[in-house]
Formats: C-alpha cells, sequence, structure tokens
C-alpha cells in the first residue's frame, strides 16, 4: 500500500512540474530595461508659432513629445545601437523637445509581449516586431499605421530602398506597407570556386544549368549539396526557390489565401525535386543529420561544392579559420531562374529580419517628423557605423568592408524585386508541419504527395 | 515525545506548512490545467470557452496518436532496458567481477553525472555520418560491413532505437548501483545454502536472489518509468524529435502545442494525457507488489 501511495505521489510530483509550465504562459515576467533620456539643453526656440499646419510639411515644428521604443535588442547591441544613435541625432539636429524611453523584451517573448499589448490597447508607439504572418494579424485588427501613407505625407518615400518596400508589401499582404525594415539580407548559393573549377563546371543562371552543374559534381565524385537538414529550413528554401522559379514568387502567398492548394502540381512537383536529389545522393548520406553550421563548414573546406545559405553567412566567410577556402575562393549566385517570364533573374530571395511598428492609437504629427528623419538617415548610419545594408538607401561608403561583404552588397544593389521565404505566410503549426516532415521527405519515408497534402492537412486544421 | 505526537496543534504546525506549499506548487496546477483545458486561445487573447471541443479534438489528431506511440514504445524498450541491464550488471559486479571491482562500478555510473545535452552531443558524435563517420559508422566500416553504415539519428527506422540505447547507457549504472546495494544485504547464508542445496546459477537468482529483490526491482521499474514517461530532453538534444516526428514524445508535442501553436487548452488536455498515463502506470507496476503481500 505504502508503494502505491509513494508510486502515485511521485507520478503526481512530476506532471505537475510539466503542467505548472502552463499556467505560468500568460504572466511570464518579460526583461524589462526602462531608461528615459532626457536633452541636455531645454531651450525651445520658435517651438511655438512652427506648430502652424502650414509649415508642418516643410520643417520640423519640435514639438514636445516622448516615444516609447520596444526592441529586442540592447542598446550596445546590433539594431540597438543603430535606433539610438538616431534617436540622439534627431534630438540633437532636429528637435529639443523630443525624448524617448527604450525598453528591452527578449526576442522570445516579444509576440506574447505584443500580443498582451495588443489585447490591452497599449502598444508603445514604436516597437520591433515580425514580419510575415504575425504583422498582418496586427494590419488586419487596424493596430498599427500605414508607413507608405506617412512617407507620402512626409515626402521621404524616395529614401527607401525599393527592394525592401517590394518585400515588405509581399510580406504583408498588401499595396502599402505598414512597417520599416531593420535590415536587408540576401539568399541564395553559395559555391565553392576550386570544386567547380575542378569538375569543369561553370556557374549557374538557369534551372537547366543547375541540374546539369549537379550531375557533373556528382560524377567528378564531389558532393554537389550541402544542407542543413537537421535545422530543416535550410531545405525548405530549396523547395522554395524552385517553387518560386517555376509557379512564380506568389505561389506560397496563393496557398496561404486558399487561392491554390499546396497539393497542387507545381508544389509536389518542387517537393518532388528536391527529393529526387537526395535520392540520388546529391546531399551525400544522412542528411537529417547535419546542421547549416556543418554544412556551411563542409562548402568552405571543400567537402560539397554548393550551399544555400543568407547574406549573414558571411560573418562566417569573414572568419579565416572557418573558411579555408579563402578571401577568394567561395562565390555566390542567385536562384537559376526556370522560366523568366515567371520569376525573373534579377529577383531574389530576401528578408528584412525583425522590422519596426508603429502604433495607431499613439500616432501623431511628432512621431511623423521622426519616421522622416529616421528613414532619411538609417541607411547612412548604417553604413557608417556597421558596414550594413538595413533597407534605406545610403551614400557613403564604409571603410572596412571585406570581399564577402561587398559581394552581399552588390547583388542586394542590382535586385530589381525579391521574394520571400518559404514559412512566411505560414502559421506556427503549418510551419511546424512543412519543416518536420521535410526530413521524412528527405529519407524517402514520405513521398512528395505525402508531403504536400500533410502541409495542406495542417492548413486546414488550423483555420 | 509520545506527548508531542498526540497533540493535533503540533501535528498541524508540522504538517500545513509543507501541505500549503504542495498543494500550491502542487496540487493547484494540475486543478488549474484542468480548467485551462475548457477554453480555446491563449490566456489573455481569444480565451474563449470551448467545453469538451478540446478533448473531442485528441481523438482526431494524428500527430496526437503518433507521439503516444512513440511514447510506448520508448517507455517500455528503455524503462526494461535500464532496469535489466541494471541488474545483469549488479549481479556481475558481486558474483563475478574480482579486481577492479571499484574501478568498473565507476566506469558504469559514470554517465549518471553526464548534463543530457552534453549526452546528446556525444551521441551524436558517435552516430555521426556526413560529414565524417561517426565512432559507430567507423567501427563498422572498418570490421568491413559497410553495408551497415547508415545515417542511425537521420531515418525514421533507426532513431528512436539509437535514442532509446543513449538513454540505457546513461541511467543502467545508477540502477546496478541500487541492485548493488540490495544484492549486499542478501545474508551470504542464504545463497550458501541454495548452493549446498544443488541450485545452480539460473535456479539461484530465479528462486532465491529474484524474491528477495522484488521490493527493489518495483521501486527501480516506477523510478525508471516516472524518468521515461516524460521522455524530453534527451530527445531535444539528441534528435529534436526528428526526423519527421519519429522521436517526438507527447511532452514534446504538448510543448509545441501550448508555446509554439499558442494552444494553451489543447496542450492542457495533452498534459492530463500523461499524467493520467503515469497513474495508470504505476498502479499497474504496484499490482506486481500487492500480489506478495
Amino acid at each position: 500500500m505504502k508503494k502505491k501511495i509513494l508510486s502515485t505521489l511521485l507520478s503526481v510530483a512530476m506532471v505537475a512540474a510539466l503542467l505548472a509550465g502552463c499556467g505560468n504562459g500568460s504572466t511570464k515576467e518579460t526583461s524589462k530595461e526602462t531608461q528615459t533620456n532626457t536633452p541636455s539643453t531645454t531651450e525651445s526656440e520658435a517651438a511655438t508659432d512652427s506648430t502652424d499646419q502650414g509649415q508642418a510639411a516643410t520643417q520640423d515644428p519640435q514639438t514636445e513629445k516622448t516615444i516609447k521604443i520596444l526592441s529586442i535588442w540592447a542598446e550596445d547591441n546590433d539594431n540597438g545601437v543603430l535606433i539610438n544613435e538616431i534617436c540622439k541625432k534627431y534630438q540633437a539636429e532636429m528637435n529639443p523637445n523630443f525624448n524617448w524611453e527604450y525598453e528591452l523584451v527578449s526576442s522570445d517573448d516579444l509576440k506574447q509581449k505584443i500580443a498582451t499589448l495588443t489585447a490591452s490597447n497599449d502598444l508603445p508607439d514604436i516597437f520591433v516586431y515580425e514580419s510575415g504572418k504575425p504583422i498582418v494579424d496586427l494590419i488586419d485588427a487596424d493596430k498599427i499605421v500605414n508607413i507608405s501613407e506617412v512617407l507620402e505625407q512626409y515626402g521621404c518615400a524616395d529614401s527607401m530602398n525599393p527592394s525592401a518596400v517590394s518585400l515588405l508589401s509581399t510580406l504583408s499582404g498588401t499595396d502599402d506597407i505598414y512597417d520599416l525594415p531593420l535590415g536587408l539580407n540576401v539568399e541564395g548559393f553559395w559555391y565553392n570556386k576550386a570544386l567547380f573549377e575542378q569538375a569543369g563546371v561553370k556557374v549557374p543562371t538557369t534551372w537547366e544549368e543547375f541540374e546539369d552543374a549537379l550531375a557533373k559534381l556528382n560524377d567528378a565524385g564531389i558532393q554537389p549539396l550541402a544542407a542543413g537538414g537537421s535545422d530543416k529550413w535550410g531545405v525548405t528554401r530549396l523547395i522554395n526557390a524552385y517553387l518560386v522559379r517555376s509557379a512564380g514568387p506568389d505561389a506560397m502567398t496563393k496557398a496561404a489565401n486558399g487561392e491554390a492548394k499546396y497539393t497542387d502540381e507545381a508544389y509536389v512537383a518542387a517537393a518532388q525535386k528536391i527529393q529526387d536529389w537526395a535520392d540520388k545522393g546529391y546531399f551525400g548520406q544522412g542528411v537529417t543529420t547535419v546542421d547549416m553550421n556543418t554544412a556551411g563548414s563542409m562548402l568552405m573546406t571543400g567537402k560539397a561544392a554548393i550551399f544555400y545559405n543568407g547574406s549573414w553567412f558571411t560573418s562566417n566567410l569573414n572568419d579565416d579559420s572557418a573558411n579555408l577556402a579563402g578571401n577568394d575562393g567561395i562565390g555566390f549566385f542567385n536562384v537559376p531562374v526556370v522560366d523568366e517570364k515567371i520569376s525573373a533573374g534579377d529577383s531574389y530571395s530576401m528578408n528584412c529580419g525583425n522590422i519596426l511598428c508603429f502604433s495607431k492609437e499613439k500616432y501623431d504629427d511628432a512621431t511623423g517628423w521622426f519616421i522622416k528623419y529616421f528613414v532619411e538617415n538609417m541607411g547612412n548610419t548604417a553604413m557608417k557605423l556597421q558596414g550594413t545594408v538595413k533597407g534605406y538607401n545610403y551614400d557613403t561608403a564604409s571603410s572596412n568592408v571585406s570581399g564577402y561583404t561587398q559581394m552581399v552588397l552588390d547583388n542586394i544593389n542590382s535586385a530589381k524585386s525579391a521574394f520571400t521565404w518559404y514559412e512566411a505566410t505560414m502559421g506556427s503549426e503549418v510551419s511546424t508541419v512543412a519543416q518536420e516532415n521535410v526530413q521524412t521527405l528527405l529519407t524517402g519515408d514520405m513521398s512528395a504527395e505525402e508531403y504536400m497534402q500533410s502541409i495542406q492537412d495542417a492548413f486546414d486544421l488550423s483555420n | 515525545m509520545k506527548n508531542v505526537l498526540k497533540n493535533k496543534k503540533a501535528i498541524a504546525l508540522f504538517v500545513v506548512p509543507a501541505f500549503l506549499v504542495y498543494s500550491i506548487i502542487v496540487v493547484l496546477p494540475v486543478f488549474w490545467s484542468f480548467y485551462y483545458s475548457l477554453y480555446s486561445g491563449s490566456p489573455g487573447l481569444k480565451w474563449e470557452f470551448a467545453g469538451l471541443k478540446n478533448y473531442a479534438m485528441l481523438f482526431k489528431d494524428k500527430n496526437f496518436v503518433a507521439a503516444l506511440w512513440v511514447n510506448i514504445r520508448y517507455v517500455a524498450v528503455v524503462m526494461l532496458g535500464q532496469v535489466g541491464l541494471g541488474l545483469c550488471l549488479a549481479l556481475m559486479f558481486h558474483f563475478w567481477l574480482k579486481k577492479f571491482k571499484n574501478f568498473v562500478r565507476t566506469l558504469v555510473f559514470f554517465p549518471v553525472v553526464l548534463p543530457t545535452v552534453a549526452v546528446g552531443q556525444l551521441f551524436s558524435k558517435i552516430y555521426e555520418i556526413q560529414p565524417s563517420y561517426g565512432l559507430l559508422n567507423s567501427v563498422l566500416s572498418s570490421l568491413g560491413l559497410d553495408h551497415l553504415v547508415q545515417p542511425w539519428i537521420g531515418q525514421a527506422s533507426t532513431a528512436l532505437g539509437a535514442l532509446s540505447f543513449m538513454d540505457i547507457w546513461v541511467a543502467m549504472g545508477f540502477y546496478s548501483v541500487i541492485f548493488y546495494g540490495a544484492l549486499l544485504d542478501i545474508s551470504h547464508d542464504v545463497i550458501e545454502a541454495a548452493r549446498i542445496d544443488g541450485a545452480n546459477g539460473w535456479d539461484l537468482f530465479r528462486t532465491v536472489l529474484a524474491p528477495l529483490l522484488r521490493p527493489m526491482i518495483i521501486t527501480s521499474l516506477i523510478f525508471s518509468f516516472s524518468g521515461t514517461v516524460k521522455m524530453f530532453e534527451s530527445s531535444l538534444a539528441l534528435t529534436n524529435g526528428g526526423p519527421g516526428n519519429a522521436t517526438k514524445s507527447l511532452s514534446m508535442y504538448m510543448y509545441n502545442v501550448s508555446f509554439s501553436y499558442n494552444k494553451v487548452g489543447y496542450g492542457s488536455v495533452i498534459a492530463i494525457v500523461i499524467f493520467l498515463i503515469c497513474i495508470m502506470g504505476s498502479t499497474l507496476i504496484g499490482r506486481f507488489d500487492k500480489k506478495e503481500l
């Protein structure tokens, strides 16, 4: 009897630990770091007469305003540096009556935090958020400012990088944009130049050439592709690459809107393409156990010829101890074209990383003027301080840009339009299924039809 | 002392604080979770009463069934492996090993103190196939068994087995120490007597040692059961539930549903199912204990 009690207690104690986790979901503490910045000089010349409507369009009225910013980067890190730099400069150069409060939340808690703030109608003036499905929900709920209108009103639309704008509008599924970019990454195929030479392969521009190259590399005893099958997204991006080139950049959006089905021919064909490659051994053995880092180092150490990844991969390439191929050993090419009419060669897979949204409720003229300053100065500030492109035009050069970084910048600048990644339009449930099952697609435990069917099923279930 | 224990107030003084803490952190969440299971959406946002809809969903959910099946197979294999091999090791320590006893015991116990994530990393290297063969595949290859070289954790057919092997390896040392302690408690006279009666090794185990070890076996099974039914971190560290969902357990699925899909209500239902499985499992194991009494 005693044993029975003991055993029951043991199991209760154990399960309680599981259950307790659920209870905490809503009350999770967010790491908070609030800071108020007051201007050193509080003089306000001409603050009174410049608030007239007539002047608003030409000169900053210097309205007194404290803007709350919710961010996921500390002030000395990444975009945190840039946002604070812009605020500081705006205060010093344009509007001494401007103040800002910078609040920090961990990126894992961001969505939950915004959800709670939305529910209580208390969104901060400016907040960092995620593009794709999350922002669409906010647009539908009419919670955030239409940025296109603001840019038009304040005459600063020219400061935006056109492919960033096209990308943001694709991601939110609207003609106007409702957010500002905080990054501009380009994705595509990185290749090992020495291995290409060894197999006598040229850089492909069409899909046919690409498949020829893969076959040639394979025949030469070189593993054609490295992919991070255990991180999953490295493989789903390949499906997306073919799908976009063969069925158009809006293929995934159409399926997510219900205009098409994931089980339609083009979608299945894209999945089939990747499975065929796996069957032919293009990925080597056990691709589902390889993570993105390993796959990247396979490219750099000459164990595989081609690797799909984004422009952030340059940080690995710039690391001499990891990149055995050297400063000029790795090249980059855009996703090869199937049909120029469906998706053109100057269209790149791009993303903007995290984005900035503006609360509609808190928006006023003062925020508008700040947005104008932000948009006009972000490009140069980012290039000067960090040598990065954030989705705004810039006219200065950073002094310490490496060859690989320059290669990425050239590609970004030559982009005429952009398409998004595979999971951008999927809810979390659908994207989990799409990512998990891509492993069974690779191992052959699931056919291409079954794979796409499983995504369609998850999609039907979640709607 | 007797007076103190007769005094109801004194008893209350001892019991109430612990009971309160226990209720708040153990009993309350169970009821809380049950309350959650009747709602849909996530707390604070679109939080609507859904009645038994979440429970009905359970029966239609293919992923839930798959996770349950993974969990059942895992518990069965790992529980028997851990306790069975633990027992064998203990017998080996006691009857067979004469030299290096302490050294071997330390060696076998060693994995118990390793962090799960480190063990996961270690085994993913052992099972590795790309970019270079791991320990297992290179041994197979050097033995000329190249047809056996395969992505052990990269295919659905072997992933769960590979994971189970890892968890048996980690915990069997723990059980061997428990059984070894119990074996030391068994008087030499009993074993001596059985030997004189002409019992061979197997008879000795079956008729003398096993009955005497029974309470320890039951306790170990319960330990092992409660350790394996919550299957989470080792699978997360080695395969992350993959490939596909070949090693995705109920608790991992519950975590996904509650925190990735933000369906706290449905997640609570799965948690309750895990809770029921625990109760059923430990009652079942307890049954074997009762028979004896």
